[in-house]
């Protein structure tokens, strides 16, 4: 479990970035940040791996406090994939890449050498092995960041806007990678403001403004709840929009099927 | 590097100072310089000190002039070492040191109370190219967005394992390259989309541009250069 | 307002020197003045070169083949100058962080005009105006790194209006902007239009929140037009559409259900639509 005890965070500057947040996010959850720009969800998650540490309260993984831990100690742990890939790709191919982290992490040779294959192979990477990632497309460059941090095998996957820039295609991959993840006891943190993708997807709702938790929710309760939606900077997805249009707010069909039987059923009453 | 940097770095304001037309402030600084290389006693690095604190303090960026001061301090600290030891005497090492921080501050003043926008008219004043002009200005103005990058790239090597502090010298040059190449990178790719905004902006197209401000010196202005140069004059002329 | 063909492409294709094939392949397209046309396709389909053919900077900033004519209200972008250009067309990017070149709003709405050697009076004439238009007049004087995501892309849009364009083109403006800043960021546009009578072309994943507003829907695949029509013939369950292209979910609902034989009245490309549709059934 990851928890937050009363956290605050102060900018360098001195603006106030995270406000008392106390919250707990338990092990094998699927749990989504939502919030406008500037609320403090990006902050929020680098206190998970220690990139940043609080400057009052704790935050805590199974019960060890970060403040002790390096970011290379928490990493191992955490790992977090980043929104613009090409703030990270560097390595002369896609290969080295991938390996980056596991080098660096210091595995023996036999464990790198399985995890690598791995990779390649969930990812289907196998064909750029020898190609520089910088020549790949925006969707295969995100492909290889995913695979660069998945590859040590980490608990807990922090993901920060996925979806941005994904076209339909690799928007589904996503998805059912995700599911994947979560079916083998993966902790999966996804920042995103893509709220079609995350009513798919149905995780936990984080919301946040300023700095400060609004509300921790399930998607229906937050995404039908017009002023918080509001205050959140969002809209709600369509399915949404169209039921509650229809006069109702509850049990809102997830899946296209299950939508298109309840429409079908009020076309016919 | 913060510390430092903050005594160079412009904080909109509406001090009398930093009201002055930007060609009058850069004129004050200059003559503050010159006194500063040319003065050779006390009393007149005396004087300089207080004309620099008097527009610092009309200025309102006394703190972080202080800053600039502390860091001279230090490298005139090592200089008054270096003199003394090299067989001068201690007044003159002292001077010499004095006049470092003077020169120093004088510089810093300008930055602090000039806007980069104003420096860019002051710039065009003296009719340098405009692409020189523009290439000043959009460097200046990346400074922050390109820190960002960098502390982003950090920030992600560092999640996936990359230890800068440790190991040896060679190996920790090494390790900038995880952070350099993205670096690079990112900034050629911002380059080429600058390169089409100014384009399609209409970049270079008419040989005479105009301008939406002009410099002009009101009374103010004036009285303020009248002032500092008839000192600076009398200094040169009758001060040692 | 009455309509007119401001762009046509007469059998055009590009390929940039540093690729193999064309970019773009045989383009025929005629877009009409007084019109929100959007333009979607999966990456690397020619979008982002369809929309450098219109503003001159193929072929005037990337080397390559070109064949055909692109013409831009009246004017062979091929042979045109660079100031005809720009006083006819208008360009906003992805990233507005890339296009604010000044120290504040104000200048930076100035910069364009500068460059077209306007004079002082009209250019200060022309910002006021342009920032009473886009609600930005309390920003004049920001530097850039004190504004929001959303206020950035406003200046963005600021500086390219202020040359006063009749045609204004964007690339993916929103993909940066939370939700609630895009769609705000697209009522503005249908202002633009509607009421200034700019024709705007604008490149967007994200249909569920253009489509609202979108006169035409023009759907590129690896250099070809597939789609050119309005969005609701573009949707109409008998049309393929290509998997990669993310369809409004109101209109991935009236597809399933019509091709099971529910009827509807017209396809439907919104929540509106589809309630008003559920509506007069029940």
């Amino acid at each position: 479990m990851i928890e937050f005890k009363q956290v605050s965070y102060n900018h360098p500057g001195g603006t106030n970035a995270l406000d008392n947040i106390n919250l707990k996010i338990k092990k094998n959850s699927i749990t989504a940040i939502v919030g406008n720009n500037g609320a403090g969800k990006t902050t929020l998650v680098k206190h998970i791996n220690g990139l940043l540490k609080p400057s009052e309260g704790e935050v805590t993984i199974e019960n060890n406090s970060t403040k002790k831990s390096s970011v290379a100690e928490l990493s191992r742990n955490v790992g977090m994939v980043f929104q613009n890939a090409n703030h990270q790709l560097f390595a002369d191919t896609v290969k080295n890449e991938i390996l980056f982290g596991l080098k660096n992490f210091g595995f023996d040779q036999d464990y790198i050498d399985e995890r690598y294959e791995l990779m390649t192979d969930l990812f289907n990477l196998r064909k750029y092995e020898e190609i520089s990632p910088l020549k790949l497309s925006g969707g295969e460059k995100k492909k290889v960041c995913l695979a660069s941090v998945l590859a040590w095998n980490p608990e807990i996957l922090i993901l920060d806007e996925p979806t941005v820039g994904q076209d339909e295609l690799q928007k589904n991959i996503l998805f059912e990678f995700i599911n994947t993840l979560h079916s083998n006891n993966k902790t999966i943190i996804i920042i995103s403001h893509d709220i079609e993708f995350l009513w798919r997807l149905q995780p936990n709702i984080i919301t946040m403004s300023d700095g400060r938790i609004i509300e921790i929710n399930h998607p229906e309760k937050i995404f039908t709840d017009k002023e918080l939606m509001n205050k959140v900077g969002l809209i709600p997805p369509q399915i949404i929009k169209i039921f509650n249009g229809l006069g109702i707010e509850k049990d809102i069909p997830i899946n296209l099927e299950d939508a298109c039987k309840r429409i079908q059923g009020l076309m016919e009453e | 590097m913060y510390f430092i940097a903050n005594g160079f770095i412009y904080r909109k304001s509406n001090s009398i100072i930093h009201k002055l037309d930007p060609r009058v402030k850069l004129l004050i600084s200059i003559q503050l310089f010159t006194l500063a290389l040319l003065v050779s006693n006390l009393y007149n690095l005396a004087i300089i000190f207080i004309a620099i604190s008097i527009f610092s303090l009309l200025g309102k960026i006394t703190k972080r002039l202080l800053r600039t001061m502390i860091f001279a301090t230090g490298f005139s600290a090592l200089i008054l070492i270096i003199n003394y030891f090299a067989g001068y005497s201690l007044v003159y090492s002292i001077q010499i040191a004095l006049r470092f921080i003077a020169i120093v501050c004088s510089t810093s003043l300008f930055f602090l109370v000039t806007s980069p926008d104003e420096l860019e008219y002051v710039l065009r004043w003296f009719r340098l190219p405009r692409d020189l002009v523009f290439a000043f200005v959009t460097s200046v103005r990346f400074v922050p967005v390109i820190l960002m990058d960098t502390l982003q790239i950090i920030d992600a090597q560092k999640s996936r394992g990359l230890e800068l502090e440790k190991g040896n010298p060679i190996i920790r040059i090494k390790k900038f390259i995880p952070i350099l190449v993205p670096l690079i990178i990112n900034e050629v790719i911002r380059s080429g989309e600058l390169a089409e905004a100014m384009e399609s902006r209409g970049y270079g197209i008419s040989k005479n541009p105009t301008s939406l401000y002009s410099l002009q010196l009101i009374k103010q202005d004036l009285i303020v250069m009248f002032i500092t140069s008839i000192s600076f004059i009398s200094i040169i002329f009758f001060g040692y | 307002m009455s309509k007119e063909e401001i762009i046509k492409f007469n059998d055009f294709s590009f390929k940039y020197s540093s690729s193999k094939t064309n970019i773009l392949e045989n383009i025929n397209l005629s877009i009409e003045s007084n019109e929100i046309t959007v333009l979607a396709g999966p990456t690397g389909c020619g979008k982002s070169t369809l929309l450098r053919s219109i503003v001159g900077l193929i072929p005037n900033m990337y080397d390559g083949e070109y064949s055909g004519e692109v013409i831009v209200d009246g004017i062979r972008i091929k042979d045109a100058e660079i100031k005809e250009i720009a006083e006819r067309v208008g360009f906003v990017f992805q990233n507005p962080e890339n296009q604010i070149f000044m120290f504040s709003v104000e200048r930076d709405i100035a910069f364009g005009l500068e460059n077209l050697g306007i004079e002082q009076e009209i250019i200060k004439e022309r910002i006021k105006k342009i920032m009473e238009t886009l609600n930005i007049t309390h920003l004049a004087e920001k530097a850039p790194h004190e504004l929001s995501d959303g206020q950035k892309q406003r200046t963005a849009l600021a500086g390219v209006l202020a040359m006063e364009p009749k045609i204004l083109i964007l690339d993916e403006p929103t993909s940066l902007l939370d939700p609630k800043t895009a769609s705000e960021f697209m009522e503005l546009m249908n202002k633009l239009c509607r009421e200034n009578g700019i024709s705007i072309i604008i490149v967007e994943h994200r249909l569920d929140l253009v489509l609202k507003y979108a006169d035409r829907l023009i759907i590129l695949s690896n250099g070809k037009i597939v789609s050119n029509d309005k969005p609701e013939n573009v949707f109409n369950y008998k049309k393929l559409i290509i998997p990669e292209l993310g369809i409004p979910f109101s209109t991935k609902i009236y597809r399933e259900l019509a091709k099971a034989h529910v009827e509807f009245s017209k396809p439907v490309t919104c929540a509106d639509d589809m309630i008003n549709e559920v509506r007069k059934k029940s």
